[in-house]
């Protein structure tokens, strides 16, 4: 067995030794730009939980994530990002800042009912609370200060109205997670405005999954021109669909990450509705240094509205420079 | 006729505890030395010894008047001592004919393929020369009878040129048909010009097939004679405990097995 | 030689059993009729199901769950489990991405150091297996979190990001798309190279159970690890070489992952093992070991992308979509078992 590892080992080293004269002469870490950064507040250092129900590996928490990092750079800011997908493990995460005693919680409310009891605590203990992404309908009776977010249910309906205008026929609205509310609540707003719109279920950890379970739909059900994805990673699995299908569907989506918005420059996607996820976790962090640093808050008690916006081929050129530092 | 396989004076102690002490023991070809013992005398510590799972601590173990140590089981295979295993002589699963040559397959042609056709010829014939009837070689092992299952190790072992075949308790999960079965094996193997060593506690069977007995009590050996000088009634005796047994029936002699359990009375 | 027809005239209190009988006593058989059951039932009702040009779709999704059921059966034959198998997908996919991406170097590199690393993590759980003489099912539950976490942390230590950066656009990253994610078009039909790999991946591995030494030694290490080290067979070096084999395959699937989708999710993968594991079980194999099918294996991945994409081209209600999944695998196994019984019996 040694005798195996030490073969692993001169493998190892062998591909180390031709990595050397194998270097690429295009793309790579490289060739990405490096980030600019903002001044810093000389306000006293603080510390701020950021508790989301993020499952690990999606792309679209990356945003949230430097939004708020970012934030937190400038604001002088002890930033504590922690996530768990499940209700009332995220509860808990709550409870242990309030253990802690943090500065403030910015936290998201996908799972009101699981959250409820725990927030109000926070509250009332007398630490900050501002809410993001999920839970727009929950938010104000928790003794939350601030809402930063969209509604999924009028992005939803914006999404339809837009493929009402296109003149698409009929669309497919993939569900990537079955189960999600916000998930659901964005189909079932667009179907509101576009009432030819058929939900798929597929699973959201299996690419290639996805990828075969789109294109046997497009090859199903003919009449189907649009296929309106959730997040980015599946519009670009459902581009391979269409192309396996021999459809003549189209793609649309929901949220953003870079490899999207260079699919929309070069016409693979038609357009995303953007929630501004990097701005929601810059204002969630910023708010709560306002709050603490001169009693402001944001929205007058309602929530603070960040999409949705859309990218398509008219702006993409501007979106493109951000998304390129990671931040759209 | 000198011995294939000798012992002396062998120990084996694992850490502080001494399973086995000063065992001498020889093997001659076309005999069958009998090893007895009740649980725990050191019948299986002996076993891994000349088998070669376990090295030995003290004393020599020599083949053919030379001392070895055996460092696998795959060493001492090729040394010619092969052992069939009481419960895990077989995988259980497998077909006959693939069990009958595990670890020993037959391969022909550029790609090293399983000679399928001449293993199951092979396997047949040598299990016809025992005397077993197995019709389908492609039905696993375990729709065979236990002493079925002990005669195709046998047969395996003798087959692939064991000088040396080892017995671990072959007889000791079967029924009498059965293990009468496993004891006419053993005298072909003996016949085919084998050195048998036959571990068992059951002296009857011993008696029946043996020709030199051994008894190991707490890991030393306590009994070591031949046929010739010995008689069944003295060998059980021996195995039953010698002494121990004496003072057990002096012990039970005040209990009256008729009290204990009143005879059924007719009514 | 006639001796074995024979002695059986000669000894009649076991008759030889019939061919029917013999041929349904493969284990691969019950996974065979499940299939064909399903296949009509989707013929019947989906009419895309019958069009011949989405053979390809079928087959494609049925692969990629193929490509891992058949080094897992292997594993399962040969006594063990691997949890980690799905997430070791990823973590190949991902570390040829990152170290390519990472240095700018061309991407064959990256394909090459993640074969090395697949098949080390696949050692490294045979090792310690072996070493530590845990259950397969805990040791491999190890790696499966180790490998999550590790795939999560050095993603967004190298990118920043949850999910590794786009490659297509590096030296080399054609000629391995052509290589790991094209495709070919046979008349109407659209194949991915994926399912070239499954079936070639189910010829070798089939092969080498019923027709090589080492497959003899898969059976007997699964069957009965006691029995096989009695008798001289390698039984550590055949559990890790399994093991290892699992990593060959999960580095061929991460790398079609990689090239095909261009950026790898760092989540991915979470979920899978178990699809592969119930694909080799449907296919027949025992869940302790010593006995299976290759070939039942791959059939069971099949009766998994007939009924995954079945019910979308049937256009059912989706909401029920995974408890038909759960209903069709329970009486995929139960057919199996029937088949199994009834030629047993015989």
């Amino acid at each position: 067995m040694t005798h195996r590892f030490r073969m692993s080992l001169l493998a190892t080293g062998a591909a180390a030794v031709l990595a050397l004269a194998a270097c690429s002469s295009s793309g790579g870490k490289q060739s990405e730009e490096e980030s600019t950064n903002a001044g810093t507040a000389d306000t006293p250092r603080m510390t701020i939980a950021f508790i989301t129900h993020s499952a690990p590996g999606d792309t679209f928490w990356d945003l949230v994530r430097k939004g708020a990092e970012d934030a937190a750079k400038k604001d002088n800011v002890d930033l504590q990002y922690q996530a768990d997908p499940d209700g009332p493990g995220q509860a808990n995460l709550v409870q242990s800042a309030v253990d802690k005693k943090v500065d403030g919680i910015a936290v998201t409310l996908a799972k009101p009912d699981a959250m409820k009891a725990n927030v109000t605590k926070a509250a009332q203990a007398g630490v900050p609370v501002v809410a993001l992404n999920g839970g727009i309908d929950a938010w104000q009776g928790m003794g939350v200060l601030g809402y930063f977010g969209q509604d999924e249910r009028i992005a939803g309906r914006a999404a339809g109205q837009k493929l009402a205008s296109d003149g698409a026929q009929k669309a497919l609205c993939v569900i990537h997670e079955q189960g999600n509310v916000g998930l659901e609540a964005r189909c079932d707003g667009a179907k509101e405005s576009f009432p030819n719109i058929e939900k798929i279920y597929v699973t959201g950890t299996d690419m290639p999954g996805v990828q075969a379970a789109v294109t046997s739909k497009l090859q199903q059900d003919k009449a189907i021109d649009r296929v309106l994805t959730l997040g980015a990673p599946f519009a670009m699995a459902s581009v391979q669909s269409i192309k396996d299908a021999s459809s003549q569907a189209k793609v649309a989506t929901f949220d953003t990450n870079k490899e999207l918005v260079g699919a929309i420059k070069s016409g693979q996607v038609m357009w995303a509705v953007d929630q501004q996820p990097y701005l929601q976790g810059y204002l969630a962090v910023d708010s709560l240094w306002l709050y603490k640093t001169n009693g402001n808050t944001i929205g007058g008690g309602q929530a603070t509205l960040t999409g949705p916006a859309f990218i398509d081929s008219g702006n993409v050129a501007s979106v493109e420079q951000y998304a390129n530092n990671g931040k759209r | 006729m000198t011995a294939i396989l000798s012992l002396s004076n062998v120990g084996k102690s694992y850490g502080n505890v001494h399973a086995l002490r000063d065992v001498s023991l020889s093997v001659r070809q076309g005999e069958v030395t009998c090893v007895l013992g009740d649980n725990g005398a050191g019948k299986s510590t002996l076993i891994k010894i000349v088998s070669g799972l376990h090295p030995h601590s003290a004393g020599e173990v020599s083949l053919d008047g030379s001392p070895v140590s055996f460092g696998s089981p795959r060493d001492a295979q090729a040394a010619g001592i092969a052992t069939v295993y009481q419960d895990l002589a077989l995988a259980p699963l497998m077909s006959v004919w693939r069990n009958f040559f595990l670890g020993n397959e037959l391969r022909s042609g550029l790609l090293r393929m399983l000679d399928i056709a001449s293993m199951k010829r092979i396997c047949a014939a040598e299990l016809s020369k025992m005397g077993i009837v197995i019709p389908d070689l492609e039905r696993p092992v375990a729709s065979l009878s236990g002493g079925q299952r002990q005669c195709v190790a046998i047969a395996r072992a003798i087959y692939f040129g064991a000088r040396v075949i080892i017995l671990d308790e072959p007889t000791a999960a079967l029924g009498v048909k059965q293990s009468g079965l496993v004891l006419r094996y053993v005298v072909k193997a003996r016949d085919a010009g084998l050195g048998v060593i036959f571990i068992t506690h059951n002296p009857h069977h011993a008696y029946l097939v043996g020709n030199h007995f051994v008894i190991l009590k707490l890991g030393r050996v306590v009994l070591d004679a031949h046929r010739d000088s010995l008689t069944l009634d003295r060998l059980a005796a021996e195995m039953a405990g010698g002494e121990e047994l004496a003072e057990l029936s002096h012990e039970l002699r005040g209990v009256d097995a008729g009290k204990v359990v009143p005879p059924a009375s007719p009514s | 030689m006639s001796t074995v027809e024979e002695l059986a005239a000669r000894d009649d209190r076991v008759a030889g059993r019939p061919l029917a009988a013999r041929v349904l006593s493969r284990p691969e058989v019950g996974s065979l009729v499940a299939a064909v059951v399903i296949f009509l039932l989707f013929m019947a009702v989906a009419e895309p199901f019958r069009n011949v040009a989405n053979v390809g779709t079928i087959l494609y999704g049925a692969s990629t769950i193929g490509m891992m059921a058949v080094p897992v059966a292997l594993l399962m034959i040969g006594g063990e489990f691997d949890l980690s198998a799905g997430v070791a997908v990823t973590t190949a996919g991902l570390s040829g991405s990152l170290l390519a991406w990472n240095f700018g170097l061309n991407v064959w590199v990256g394909v090459l150091f993640s074969l090395v690393l697949a098949v080390a993590i696949g050692a490294f759980n045979g090792w310690l297996l072996l070493r530590t003489g845990l259950p397969s099912f805990l040791v491999t539950l190890g790696t499966f979190f180790v490998l999550q976490g590790v795939n999560l942390g050095v993603t967004r230590i190298a990118t920043g990001n949850v999910a590794s950066a786009g490659i297509n656009d590096m030296d080399g990253f054609a000629s391995a798309h052509a290589v790991f994610g094209s495709e070919v078009t046979i008349g109407p039909i659209n194949l991915k190279i994926t399912v070239l790999y499954w079936v070639l991946l189910t010829l070798i591995a089939a092969y080498v159970l019923l027709r090589t030494r080492i497959g003899n030694w898969i059976f007997a290490v699964g069957g009965d690890a006691g029995a096989a080290r009695a008798v001289g067979v390698p039984v550590r070096a055949t559990k890790v070489g399994l093991f290892m084999a699992v990593g060959f395959c999960a580095w061929l699937s991460g790398m079609h992952l990689l090239f095909q989708f261009n950026t790898v999710q760092s989540g991915e993968g979470v979920g899978k093992e178990f699809i592969f594991i119930i694909a080799a079980v449907i296919g027949g194999c025992l869940l302790t070991g010593g006995y299976g099918s290759v070939v039942g294996a791959s059939i069971g991945a099949l009766i998994f992308g007939m009924t995954q994409l079945g019910i979308n081209y049937a256009g059912w209600n989706p909401d029920w979509f995974r408890t038909f999944l759960g209903v069709m695998l329970l009486l995929a196994t139960i057919v199996n078992l029937y088949v199994k019984r009834r030629a047993d019996l015989r």
